[in-house]
C-alpha cells in the first residue's frame, strides 16, 4: 500500500487514550510515551555548526607551519604541504541557510597537486565515550548516518572517510555536489563497522575526515569498510588542487541509524561547554589567546619572596578530557610562557606544579619574585584527541 | 612542530615538559592520553626529538 493515508487519532485497541493525535497544522502528540532506538541527544559532532572559535575568534587561520592547527573548536585542519589553503569560520561572508550564522571556509592558496603520500583534509575526533554505544567492532554494529551542508565553487564528487584510532579500519564515502556556489545537503549512510577496534573510552571513538585532496595512499574505494588509513575515495575532487577554490561546510550531524535528522541544534552554552572539555582559555570567548589584554587574567600577590612561590592555582571550566597541555601568556604583551609582573613592569617566566588535572592546575613563576609583588597571568588548556 | 623541549620538575619530580609548539611555549603534562605527549614521546622514539633534564 502506498499513498496518503488521513486520520486524526491513532489508538491501541485495548487503550482509552489516543497514542498520536494530528492537526491540521501537521502538529502530532503523542499520549503516551516515545520510546525512540537512539537517544534524543543525537549529534555525535561537537560544534557541527561552527558557531564556537575560542582559538581564532574568526580570524583566518594560516596553515604555514607544521602539519595541522585547530581552527574552530573541534574542528582540525590537516595538510601535507604548507600554505596550500587557508581556514576561517565565515570565509567568503556568503549567505546561510536559515538557522545557521556560522560555517568553516577552506580557500585554496594555490593550485597543488598532493604527491602520493599526501593529504589535506578537515577533520573531527569524536570522542570514544560519545560513540561507544555504536558497538562498532561487535556483530551488534550499528549504522549512523553522516549529514552536513556543503558550499563549494567547485562540482563533482567529493571524498571523506571515517577512521578508527589506530587508523587500521576506514570507511571512505563520496558524495556529490552538483551546482557550484549552492548550499547543498548532503546525506551518508554508513553501516557499522562489525571488526576492528573502535575506543570506547576517552580515546578518539571515530575520527571523521573530508577530504581536500588526497594522494593514491589515502583513497580508498566509496561505500565499503576497508582494512586501511584512508581519507577520501579515488577520483574525488581536490580543493587544493584549483587556485582559490573555495569549499565551505556547515550543520554537520553523525547520529545512529540510516535517516538523516534535522541538525539539532545546541543551547549556546552548552554548545561551549562541550568545546571546552576539549580546549578552554582564560580569555574572553572572542579574545585570540596571546592579545595583549588584562580582561580575565588571573591577578594575585606574591606574599615572600621564595623561589617557585606563590602557588597560583587554576581550575577549568568543565572536566578535560585527560590532563591538558598548558600555556601561559602575559597579560602585558601576549609572550608565551610567561606572566607579567605589574609592579617590575616585566614579564616573568612560569611553570606548572606537579598537581596538574583534568579539573585545574597550578602556575608558579620559575624563579623568585618580590614580597608582595603584583602580578597576572593568562592561560590556555588543551586536550584534543 | 615539537622544539625546545626540556622536562621540568618540582621538589625534585618531573612536572611534564616545556616545549614550543609551533613556536609557542607550552607545557605538556606526562599523560600519554595527552595527544602532545605522545606526539613527543613518538619523536623521541624516532630520535627526532631529545628532551633535555629539568635544571637543578
Amino acid at each position: 500500500m502506498s499513498g496518503t493515508l488521513k486520520v486524526t487519532t491513532l489508538q491501541d485497541g485495548g487503550s482509552s487514550t489516543a497514542n498520536l493525535v494530528f492537526d491540521t497544522n501537521a502538529n502530532t502528540t503523542a499520549g503516551g510515551t516515545v520510546a525512540m532506538s537512539s537517544s534524543f541527544k543525537r549529534n555525535r559532532i561537537i560544534n557541527g555548526n561552527m558557531v564556537i572559535d575560542q582559538r581564532n575568534a574568526g580570524a583566518s587561520v594560516a596553515t604555514s607551519s607544521g602539519t595541522f592547527i585547530y581552527t574552530v573548536d573541534r574542528w582540525q585542519a590537516i595538510y601535507a604541504a604548507t600554505s596550500k589553503y587557508t581556514i576561517q569560520q565565515n570565509a567568503g561572508s556568503v549567505t546561510l541557510p536559515a538557522g545557521f550564522t556560522k560555517y568553516l571556509g577552506v580557500t585554496s592558496t594555490s593550485a597543488y597537486t598532493p604527491s602520493s603520500t599526501e593529504y589535506f583534509a578537515v577533520r573531527q575526533f569524536i570522542e570514544g565515550y560519545n560513540t561507544a554505544d555504536l558497538a562498532w567492532g561487535a556483530a551488534s554494529a550499528k549504522a549512523v548516518t553522516l549529514s552536513f551542508l556543503v558550499y563549494s565553487s567547485l562540482t563533482g564528487s567529493f571524498g571523506g572517510a571515517l577512521v578508527n584510532s589506530a587508523q587500521t579500519r576506514s570507511y571512505p564515502f563520496t558524495y556529490s555536489v552538483p551546482v557550484a556556489n549552492t548550499w547543498t545537503t548532503i546525506s551518508i549512510t554508513v553501516p557499522g563497522d562489525t571488526t576492528g577496534v573502535w575506543a570506547t573510552d576517552n580515546a578518539t571513538g571515530i575520527d571523521l575526515r573530508l577530504g581536500l585532496g588526497c594522494g593514491s595512499t589515502y583513497n580508498g574505494t566509496a561505500g565499503a569498510w576497508a582494512a586501511g588509513n584512508y581519507v577520501s575515495v579515488t577520483g574525488a575532487v581536490s580543493v587544493v588542487g584549483t587556485s582559490g577554490a573555495t569549499f565551505y561546510i556547515t550543520g554537520v550531524q553523525l547520529e545512529v541509524g540510516t535517516k538523516a535528522t534535522p541538525y539539532e541544534m545546541q543551547i549556546y552554552s552548552d554548545q561551549l561547554a562541550q568545546c571546552q572539555r576539549y580546549f578552554s582559555k582564560s580569555y574572553n570567548i572572542d579574545v585570540v589567546p596571546g592579545t595583549a589584554t588584562y580582561v580575565g587574567a588571573l591577578a594575585t600577590f606574591s606574599p615572600t619572596a621564595s623561589t617557585n612561590r606563590p602557588v597560583v592555582p587554576i581550575f577549568f571550566p568543565v572536566s578535560m578530557r585527560t590532563t591538558p597541555t598548558l600555556t601561559a601568556y602575559s597579560p602585558n604583551n601576549g609572550a608565551s610562557g610567561n606572566f607579567y609582573n605589574n609592579d617590575a613592569a616585566a614579564n616573568f617566566a612560569v611553570q606548572v606544579s606537579v598537581n596538574t588535572g583534568s579539573s585545574g592546575a597550578s602556575w608558579l613563576p620559575s624563579g623568585t619574585l618580590t614580597t608582595n609583588a603584583f602580578f597576572t597571568g593568562h592561560w590556555t588548556a588543551t586536550a584534543e584527541l | 612542530m615539537y622544539t625546545n623541549a626540556q622536562y621540568i620538575a618540582f621538589n625534585g619530580v618531573n612536572t611534564g615538559i616545556r616545549c614550543d609548539i609551533n613556536g609557542v611555549t607550552s607545557f605538556v603534562p606526562i599523560d600519554p592520553a595527552n595527544t602532545d605527549y605522545a606526539a613527543i614521546m613518538r619523536l623521541v622514539e624516532a630520535g627526532e626529538l631529545t628532551i633535555a633534564p629539568a635544571s637543578p
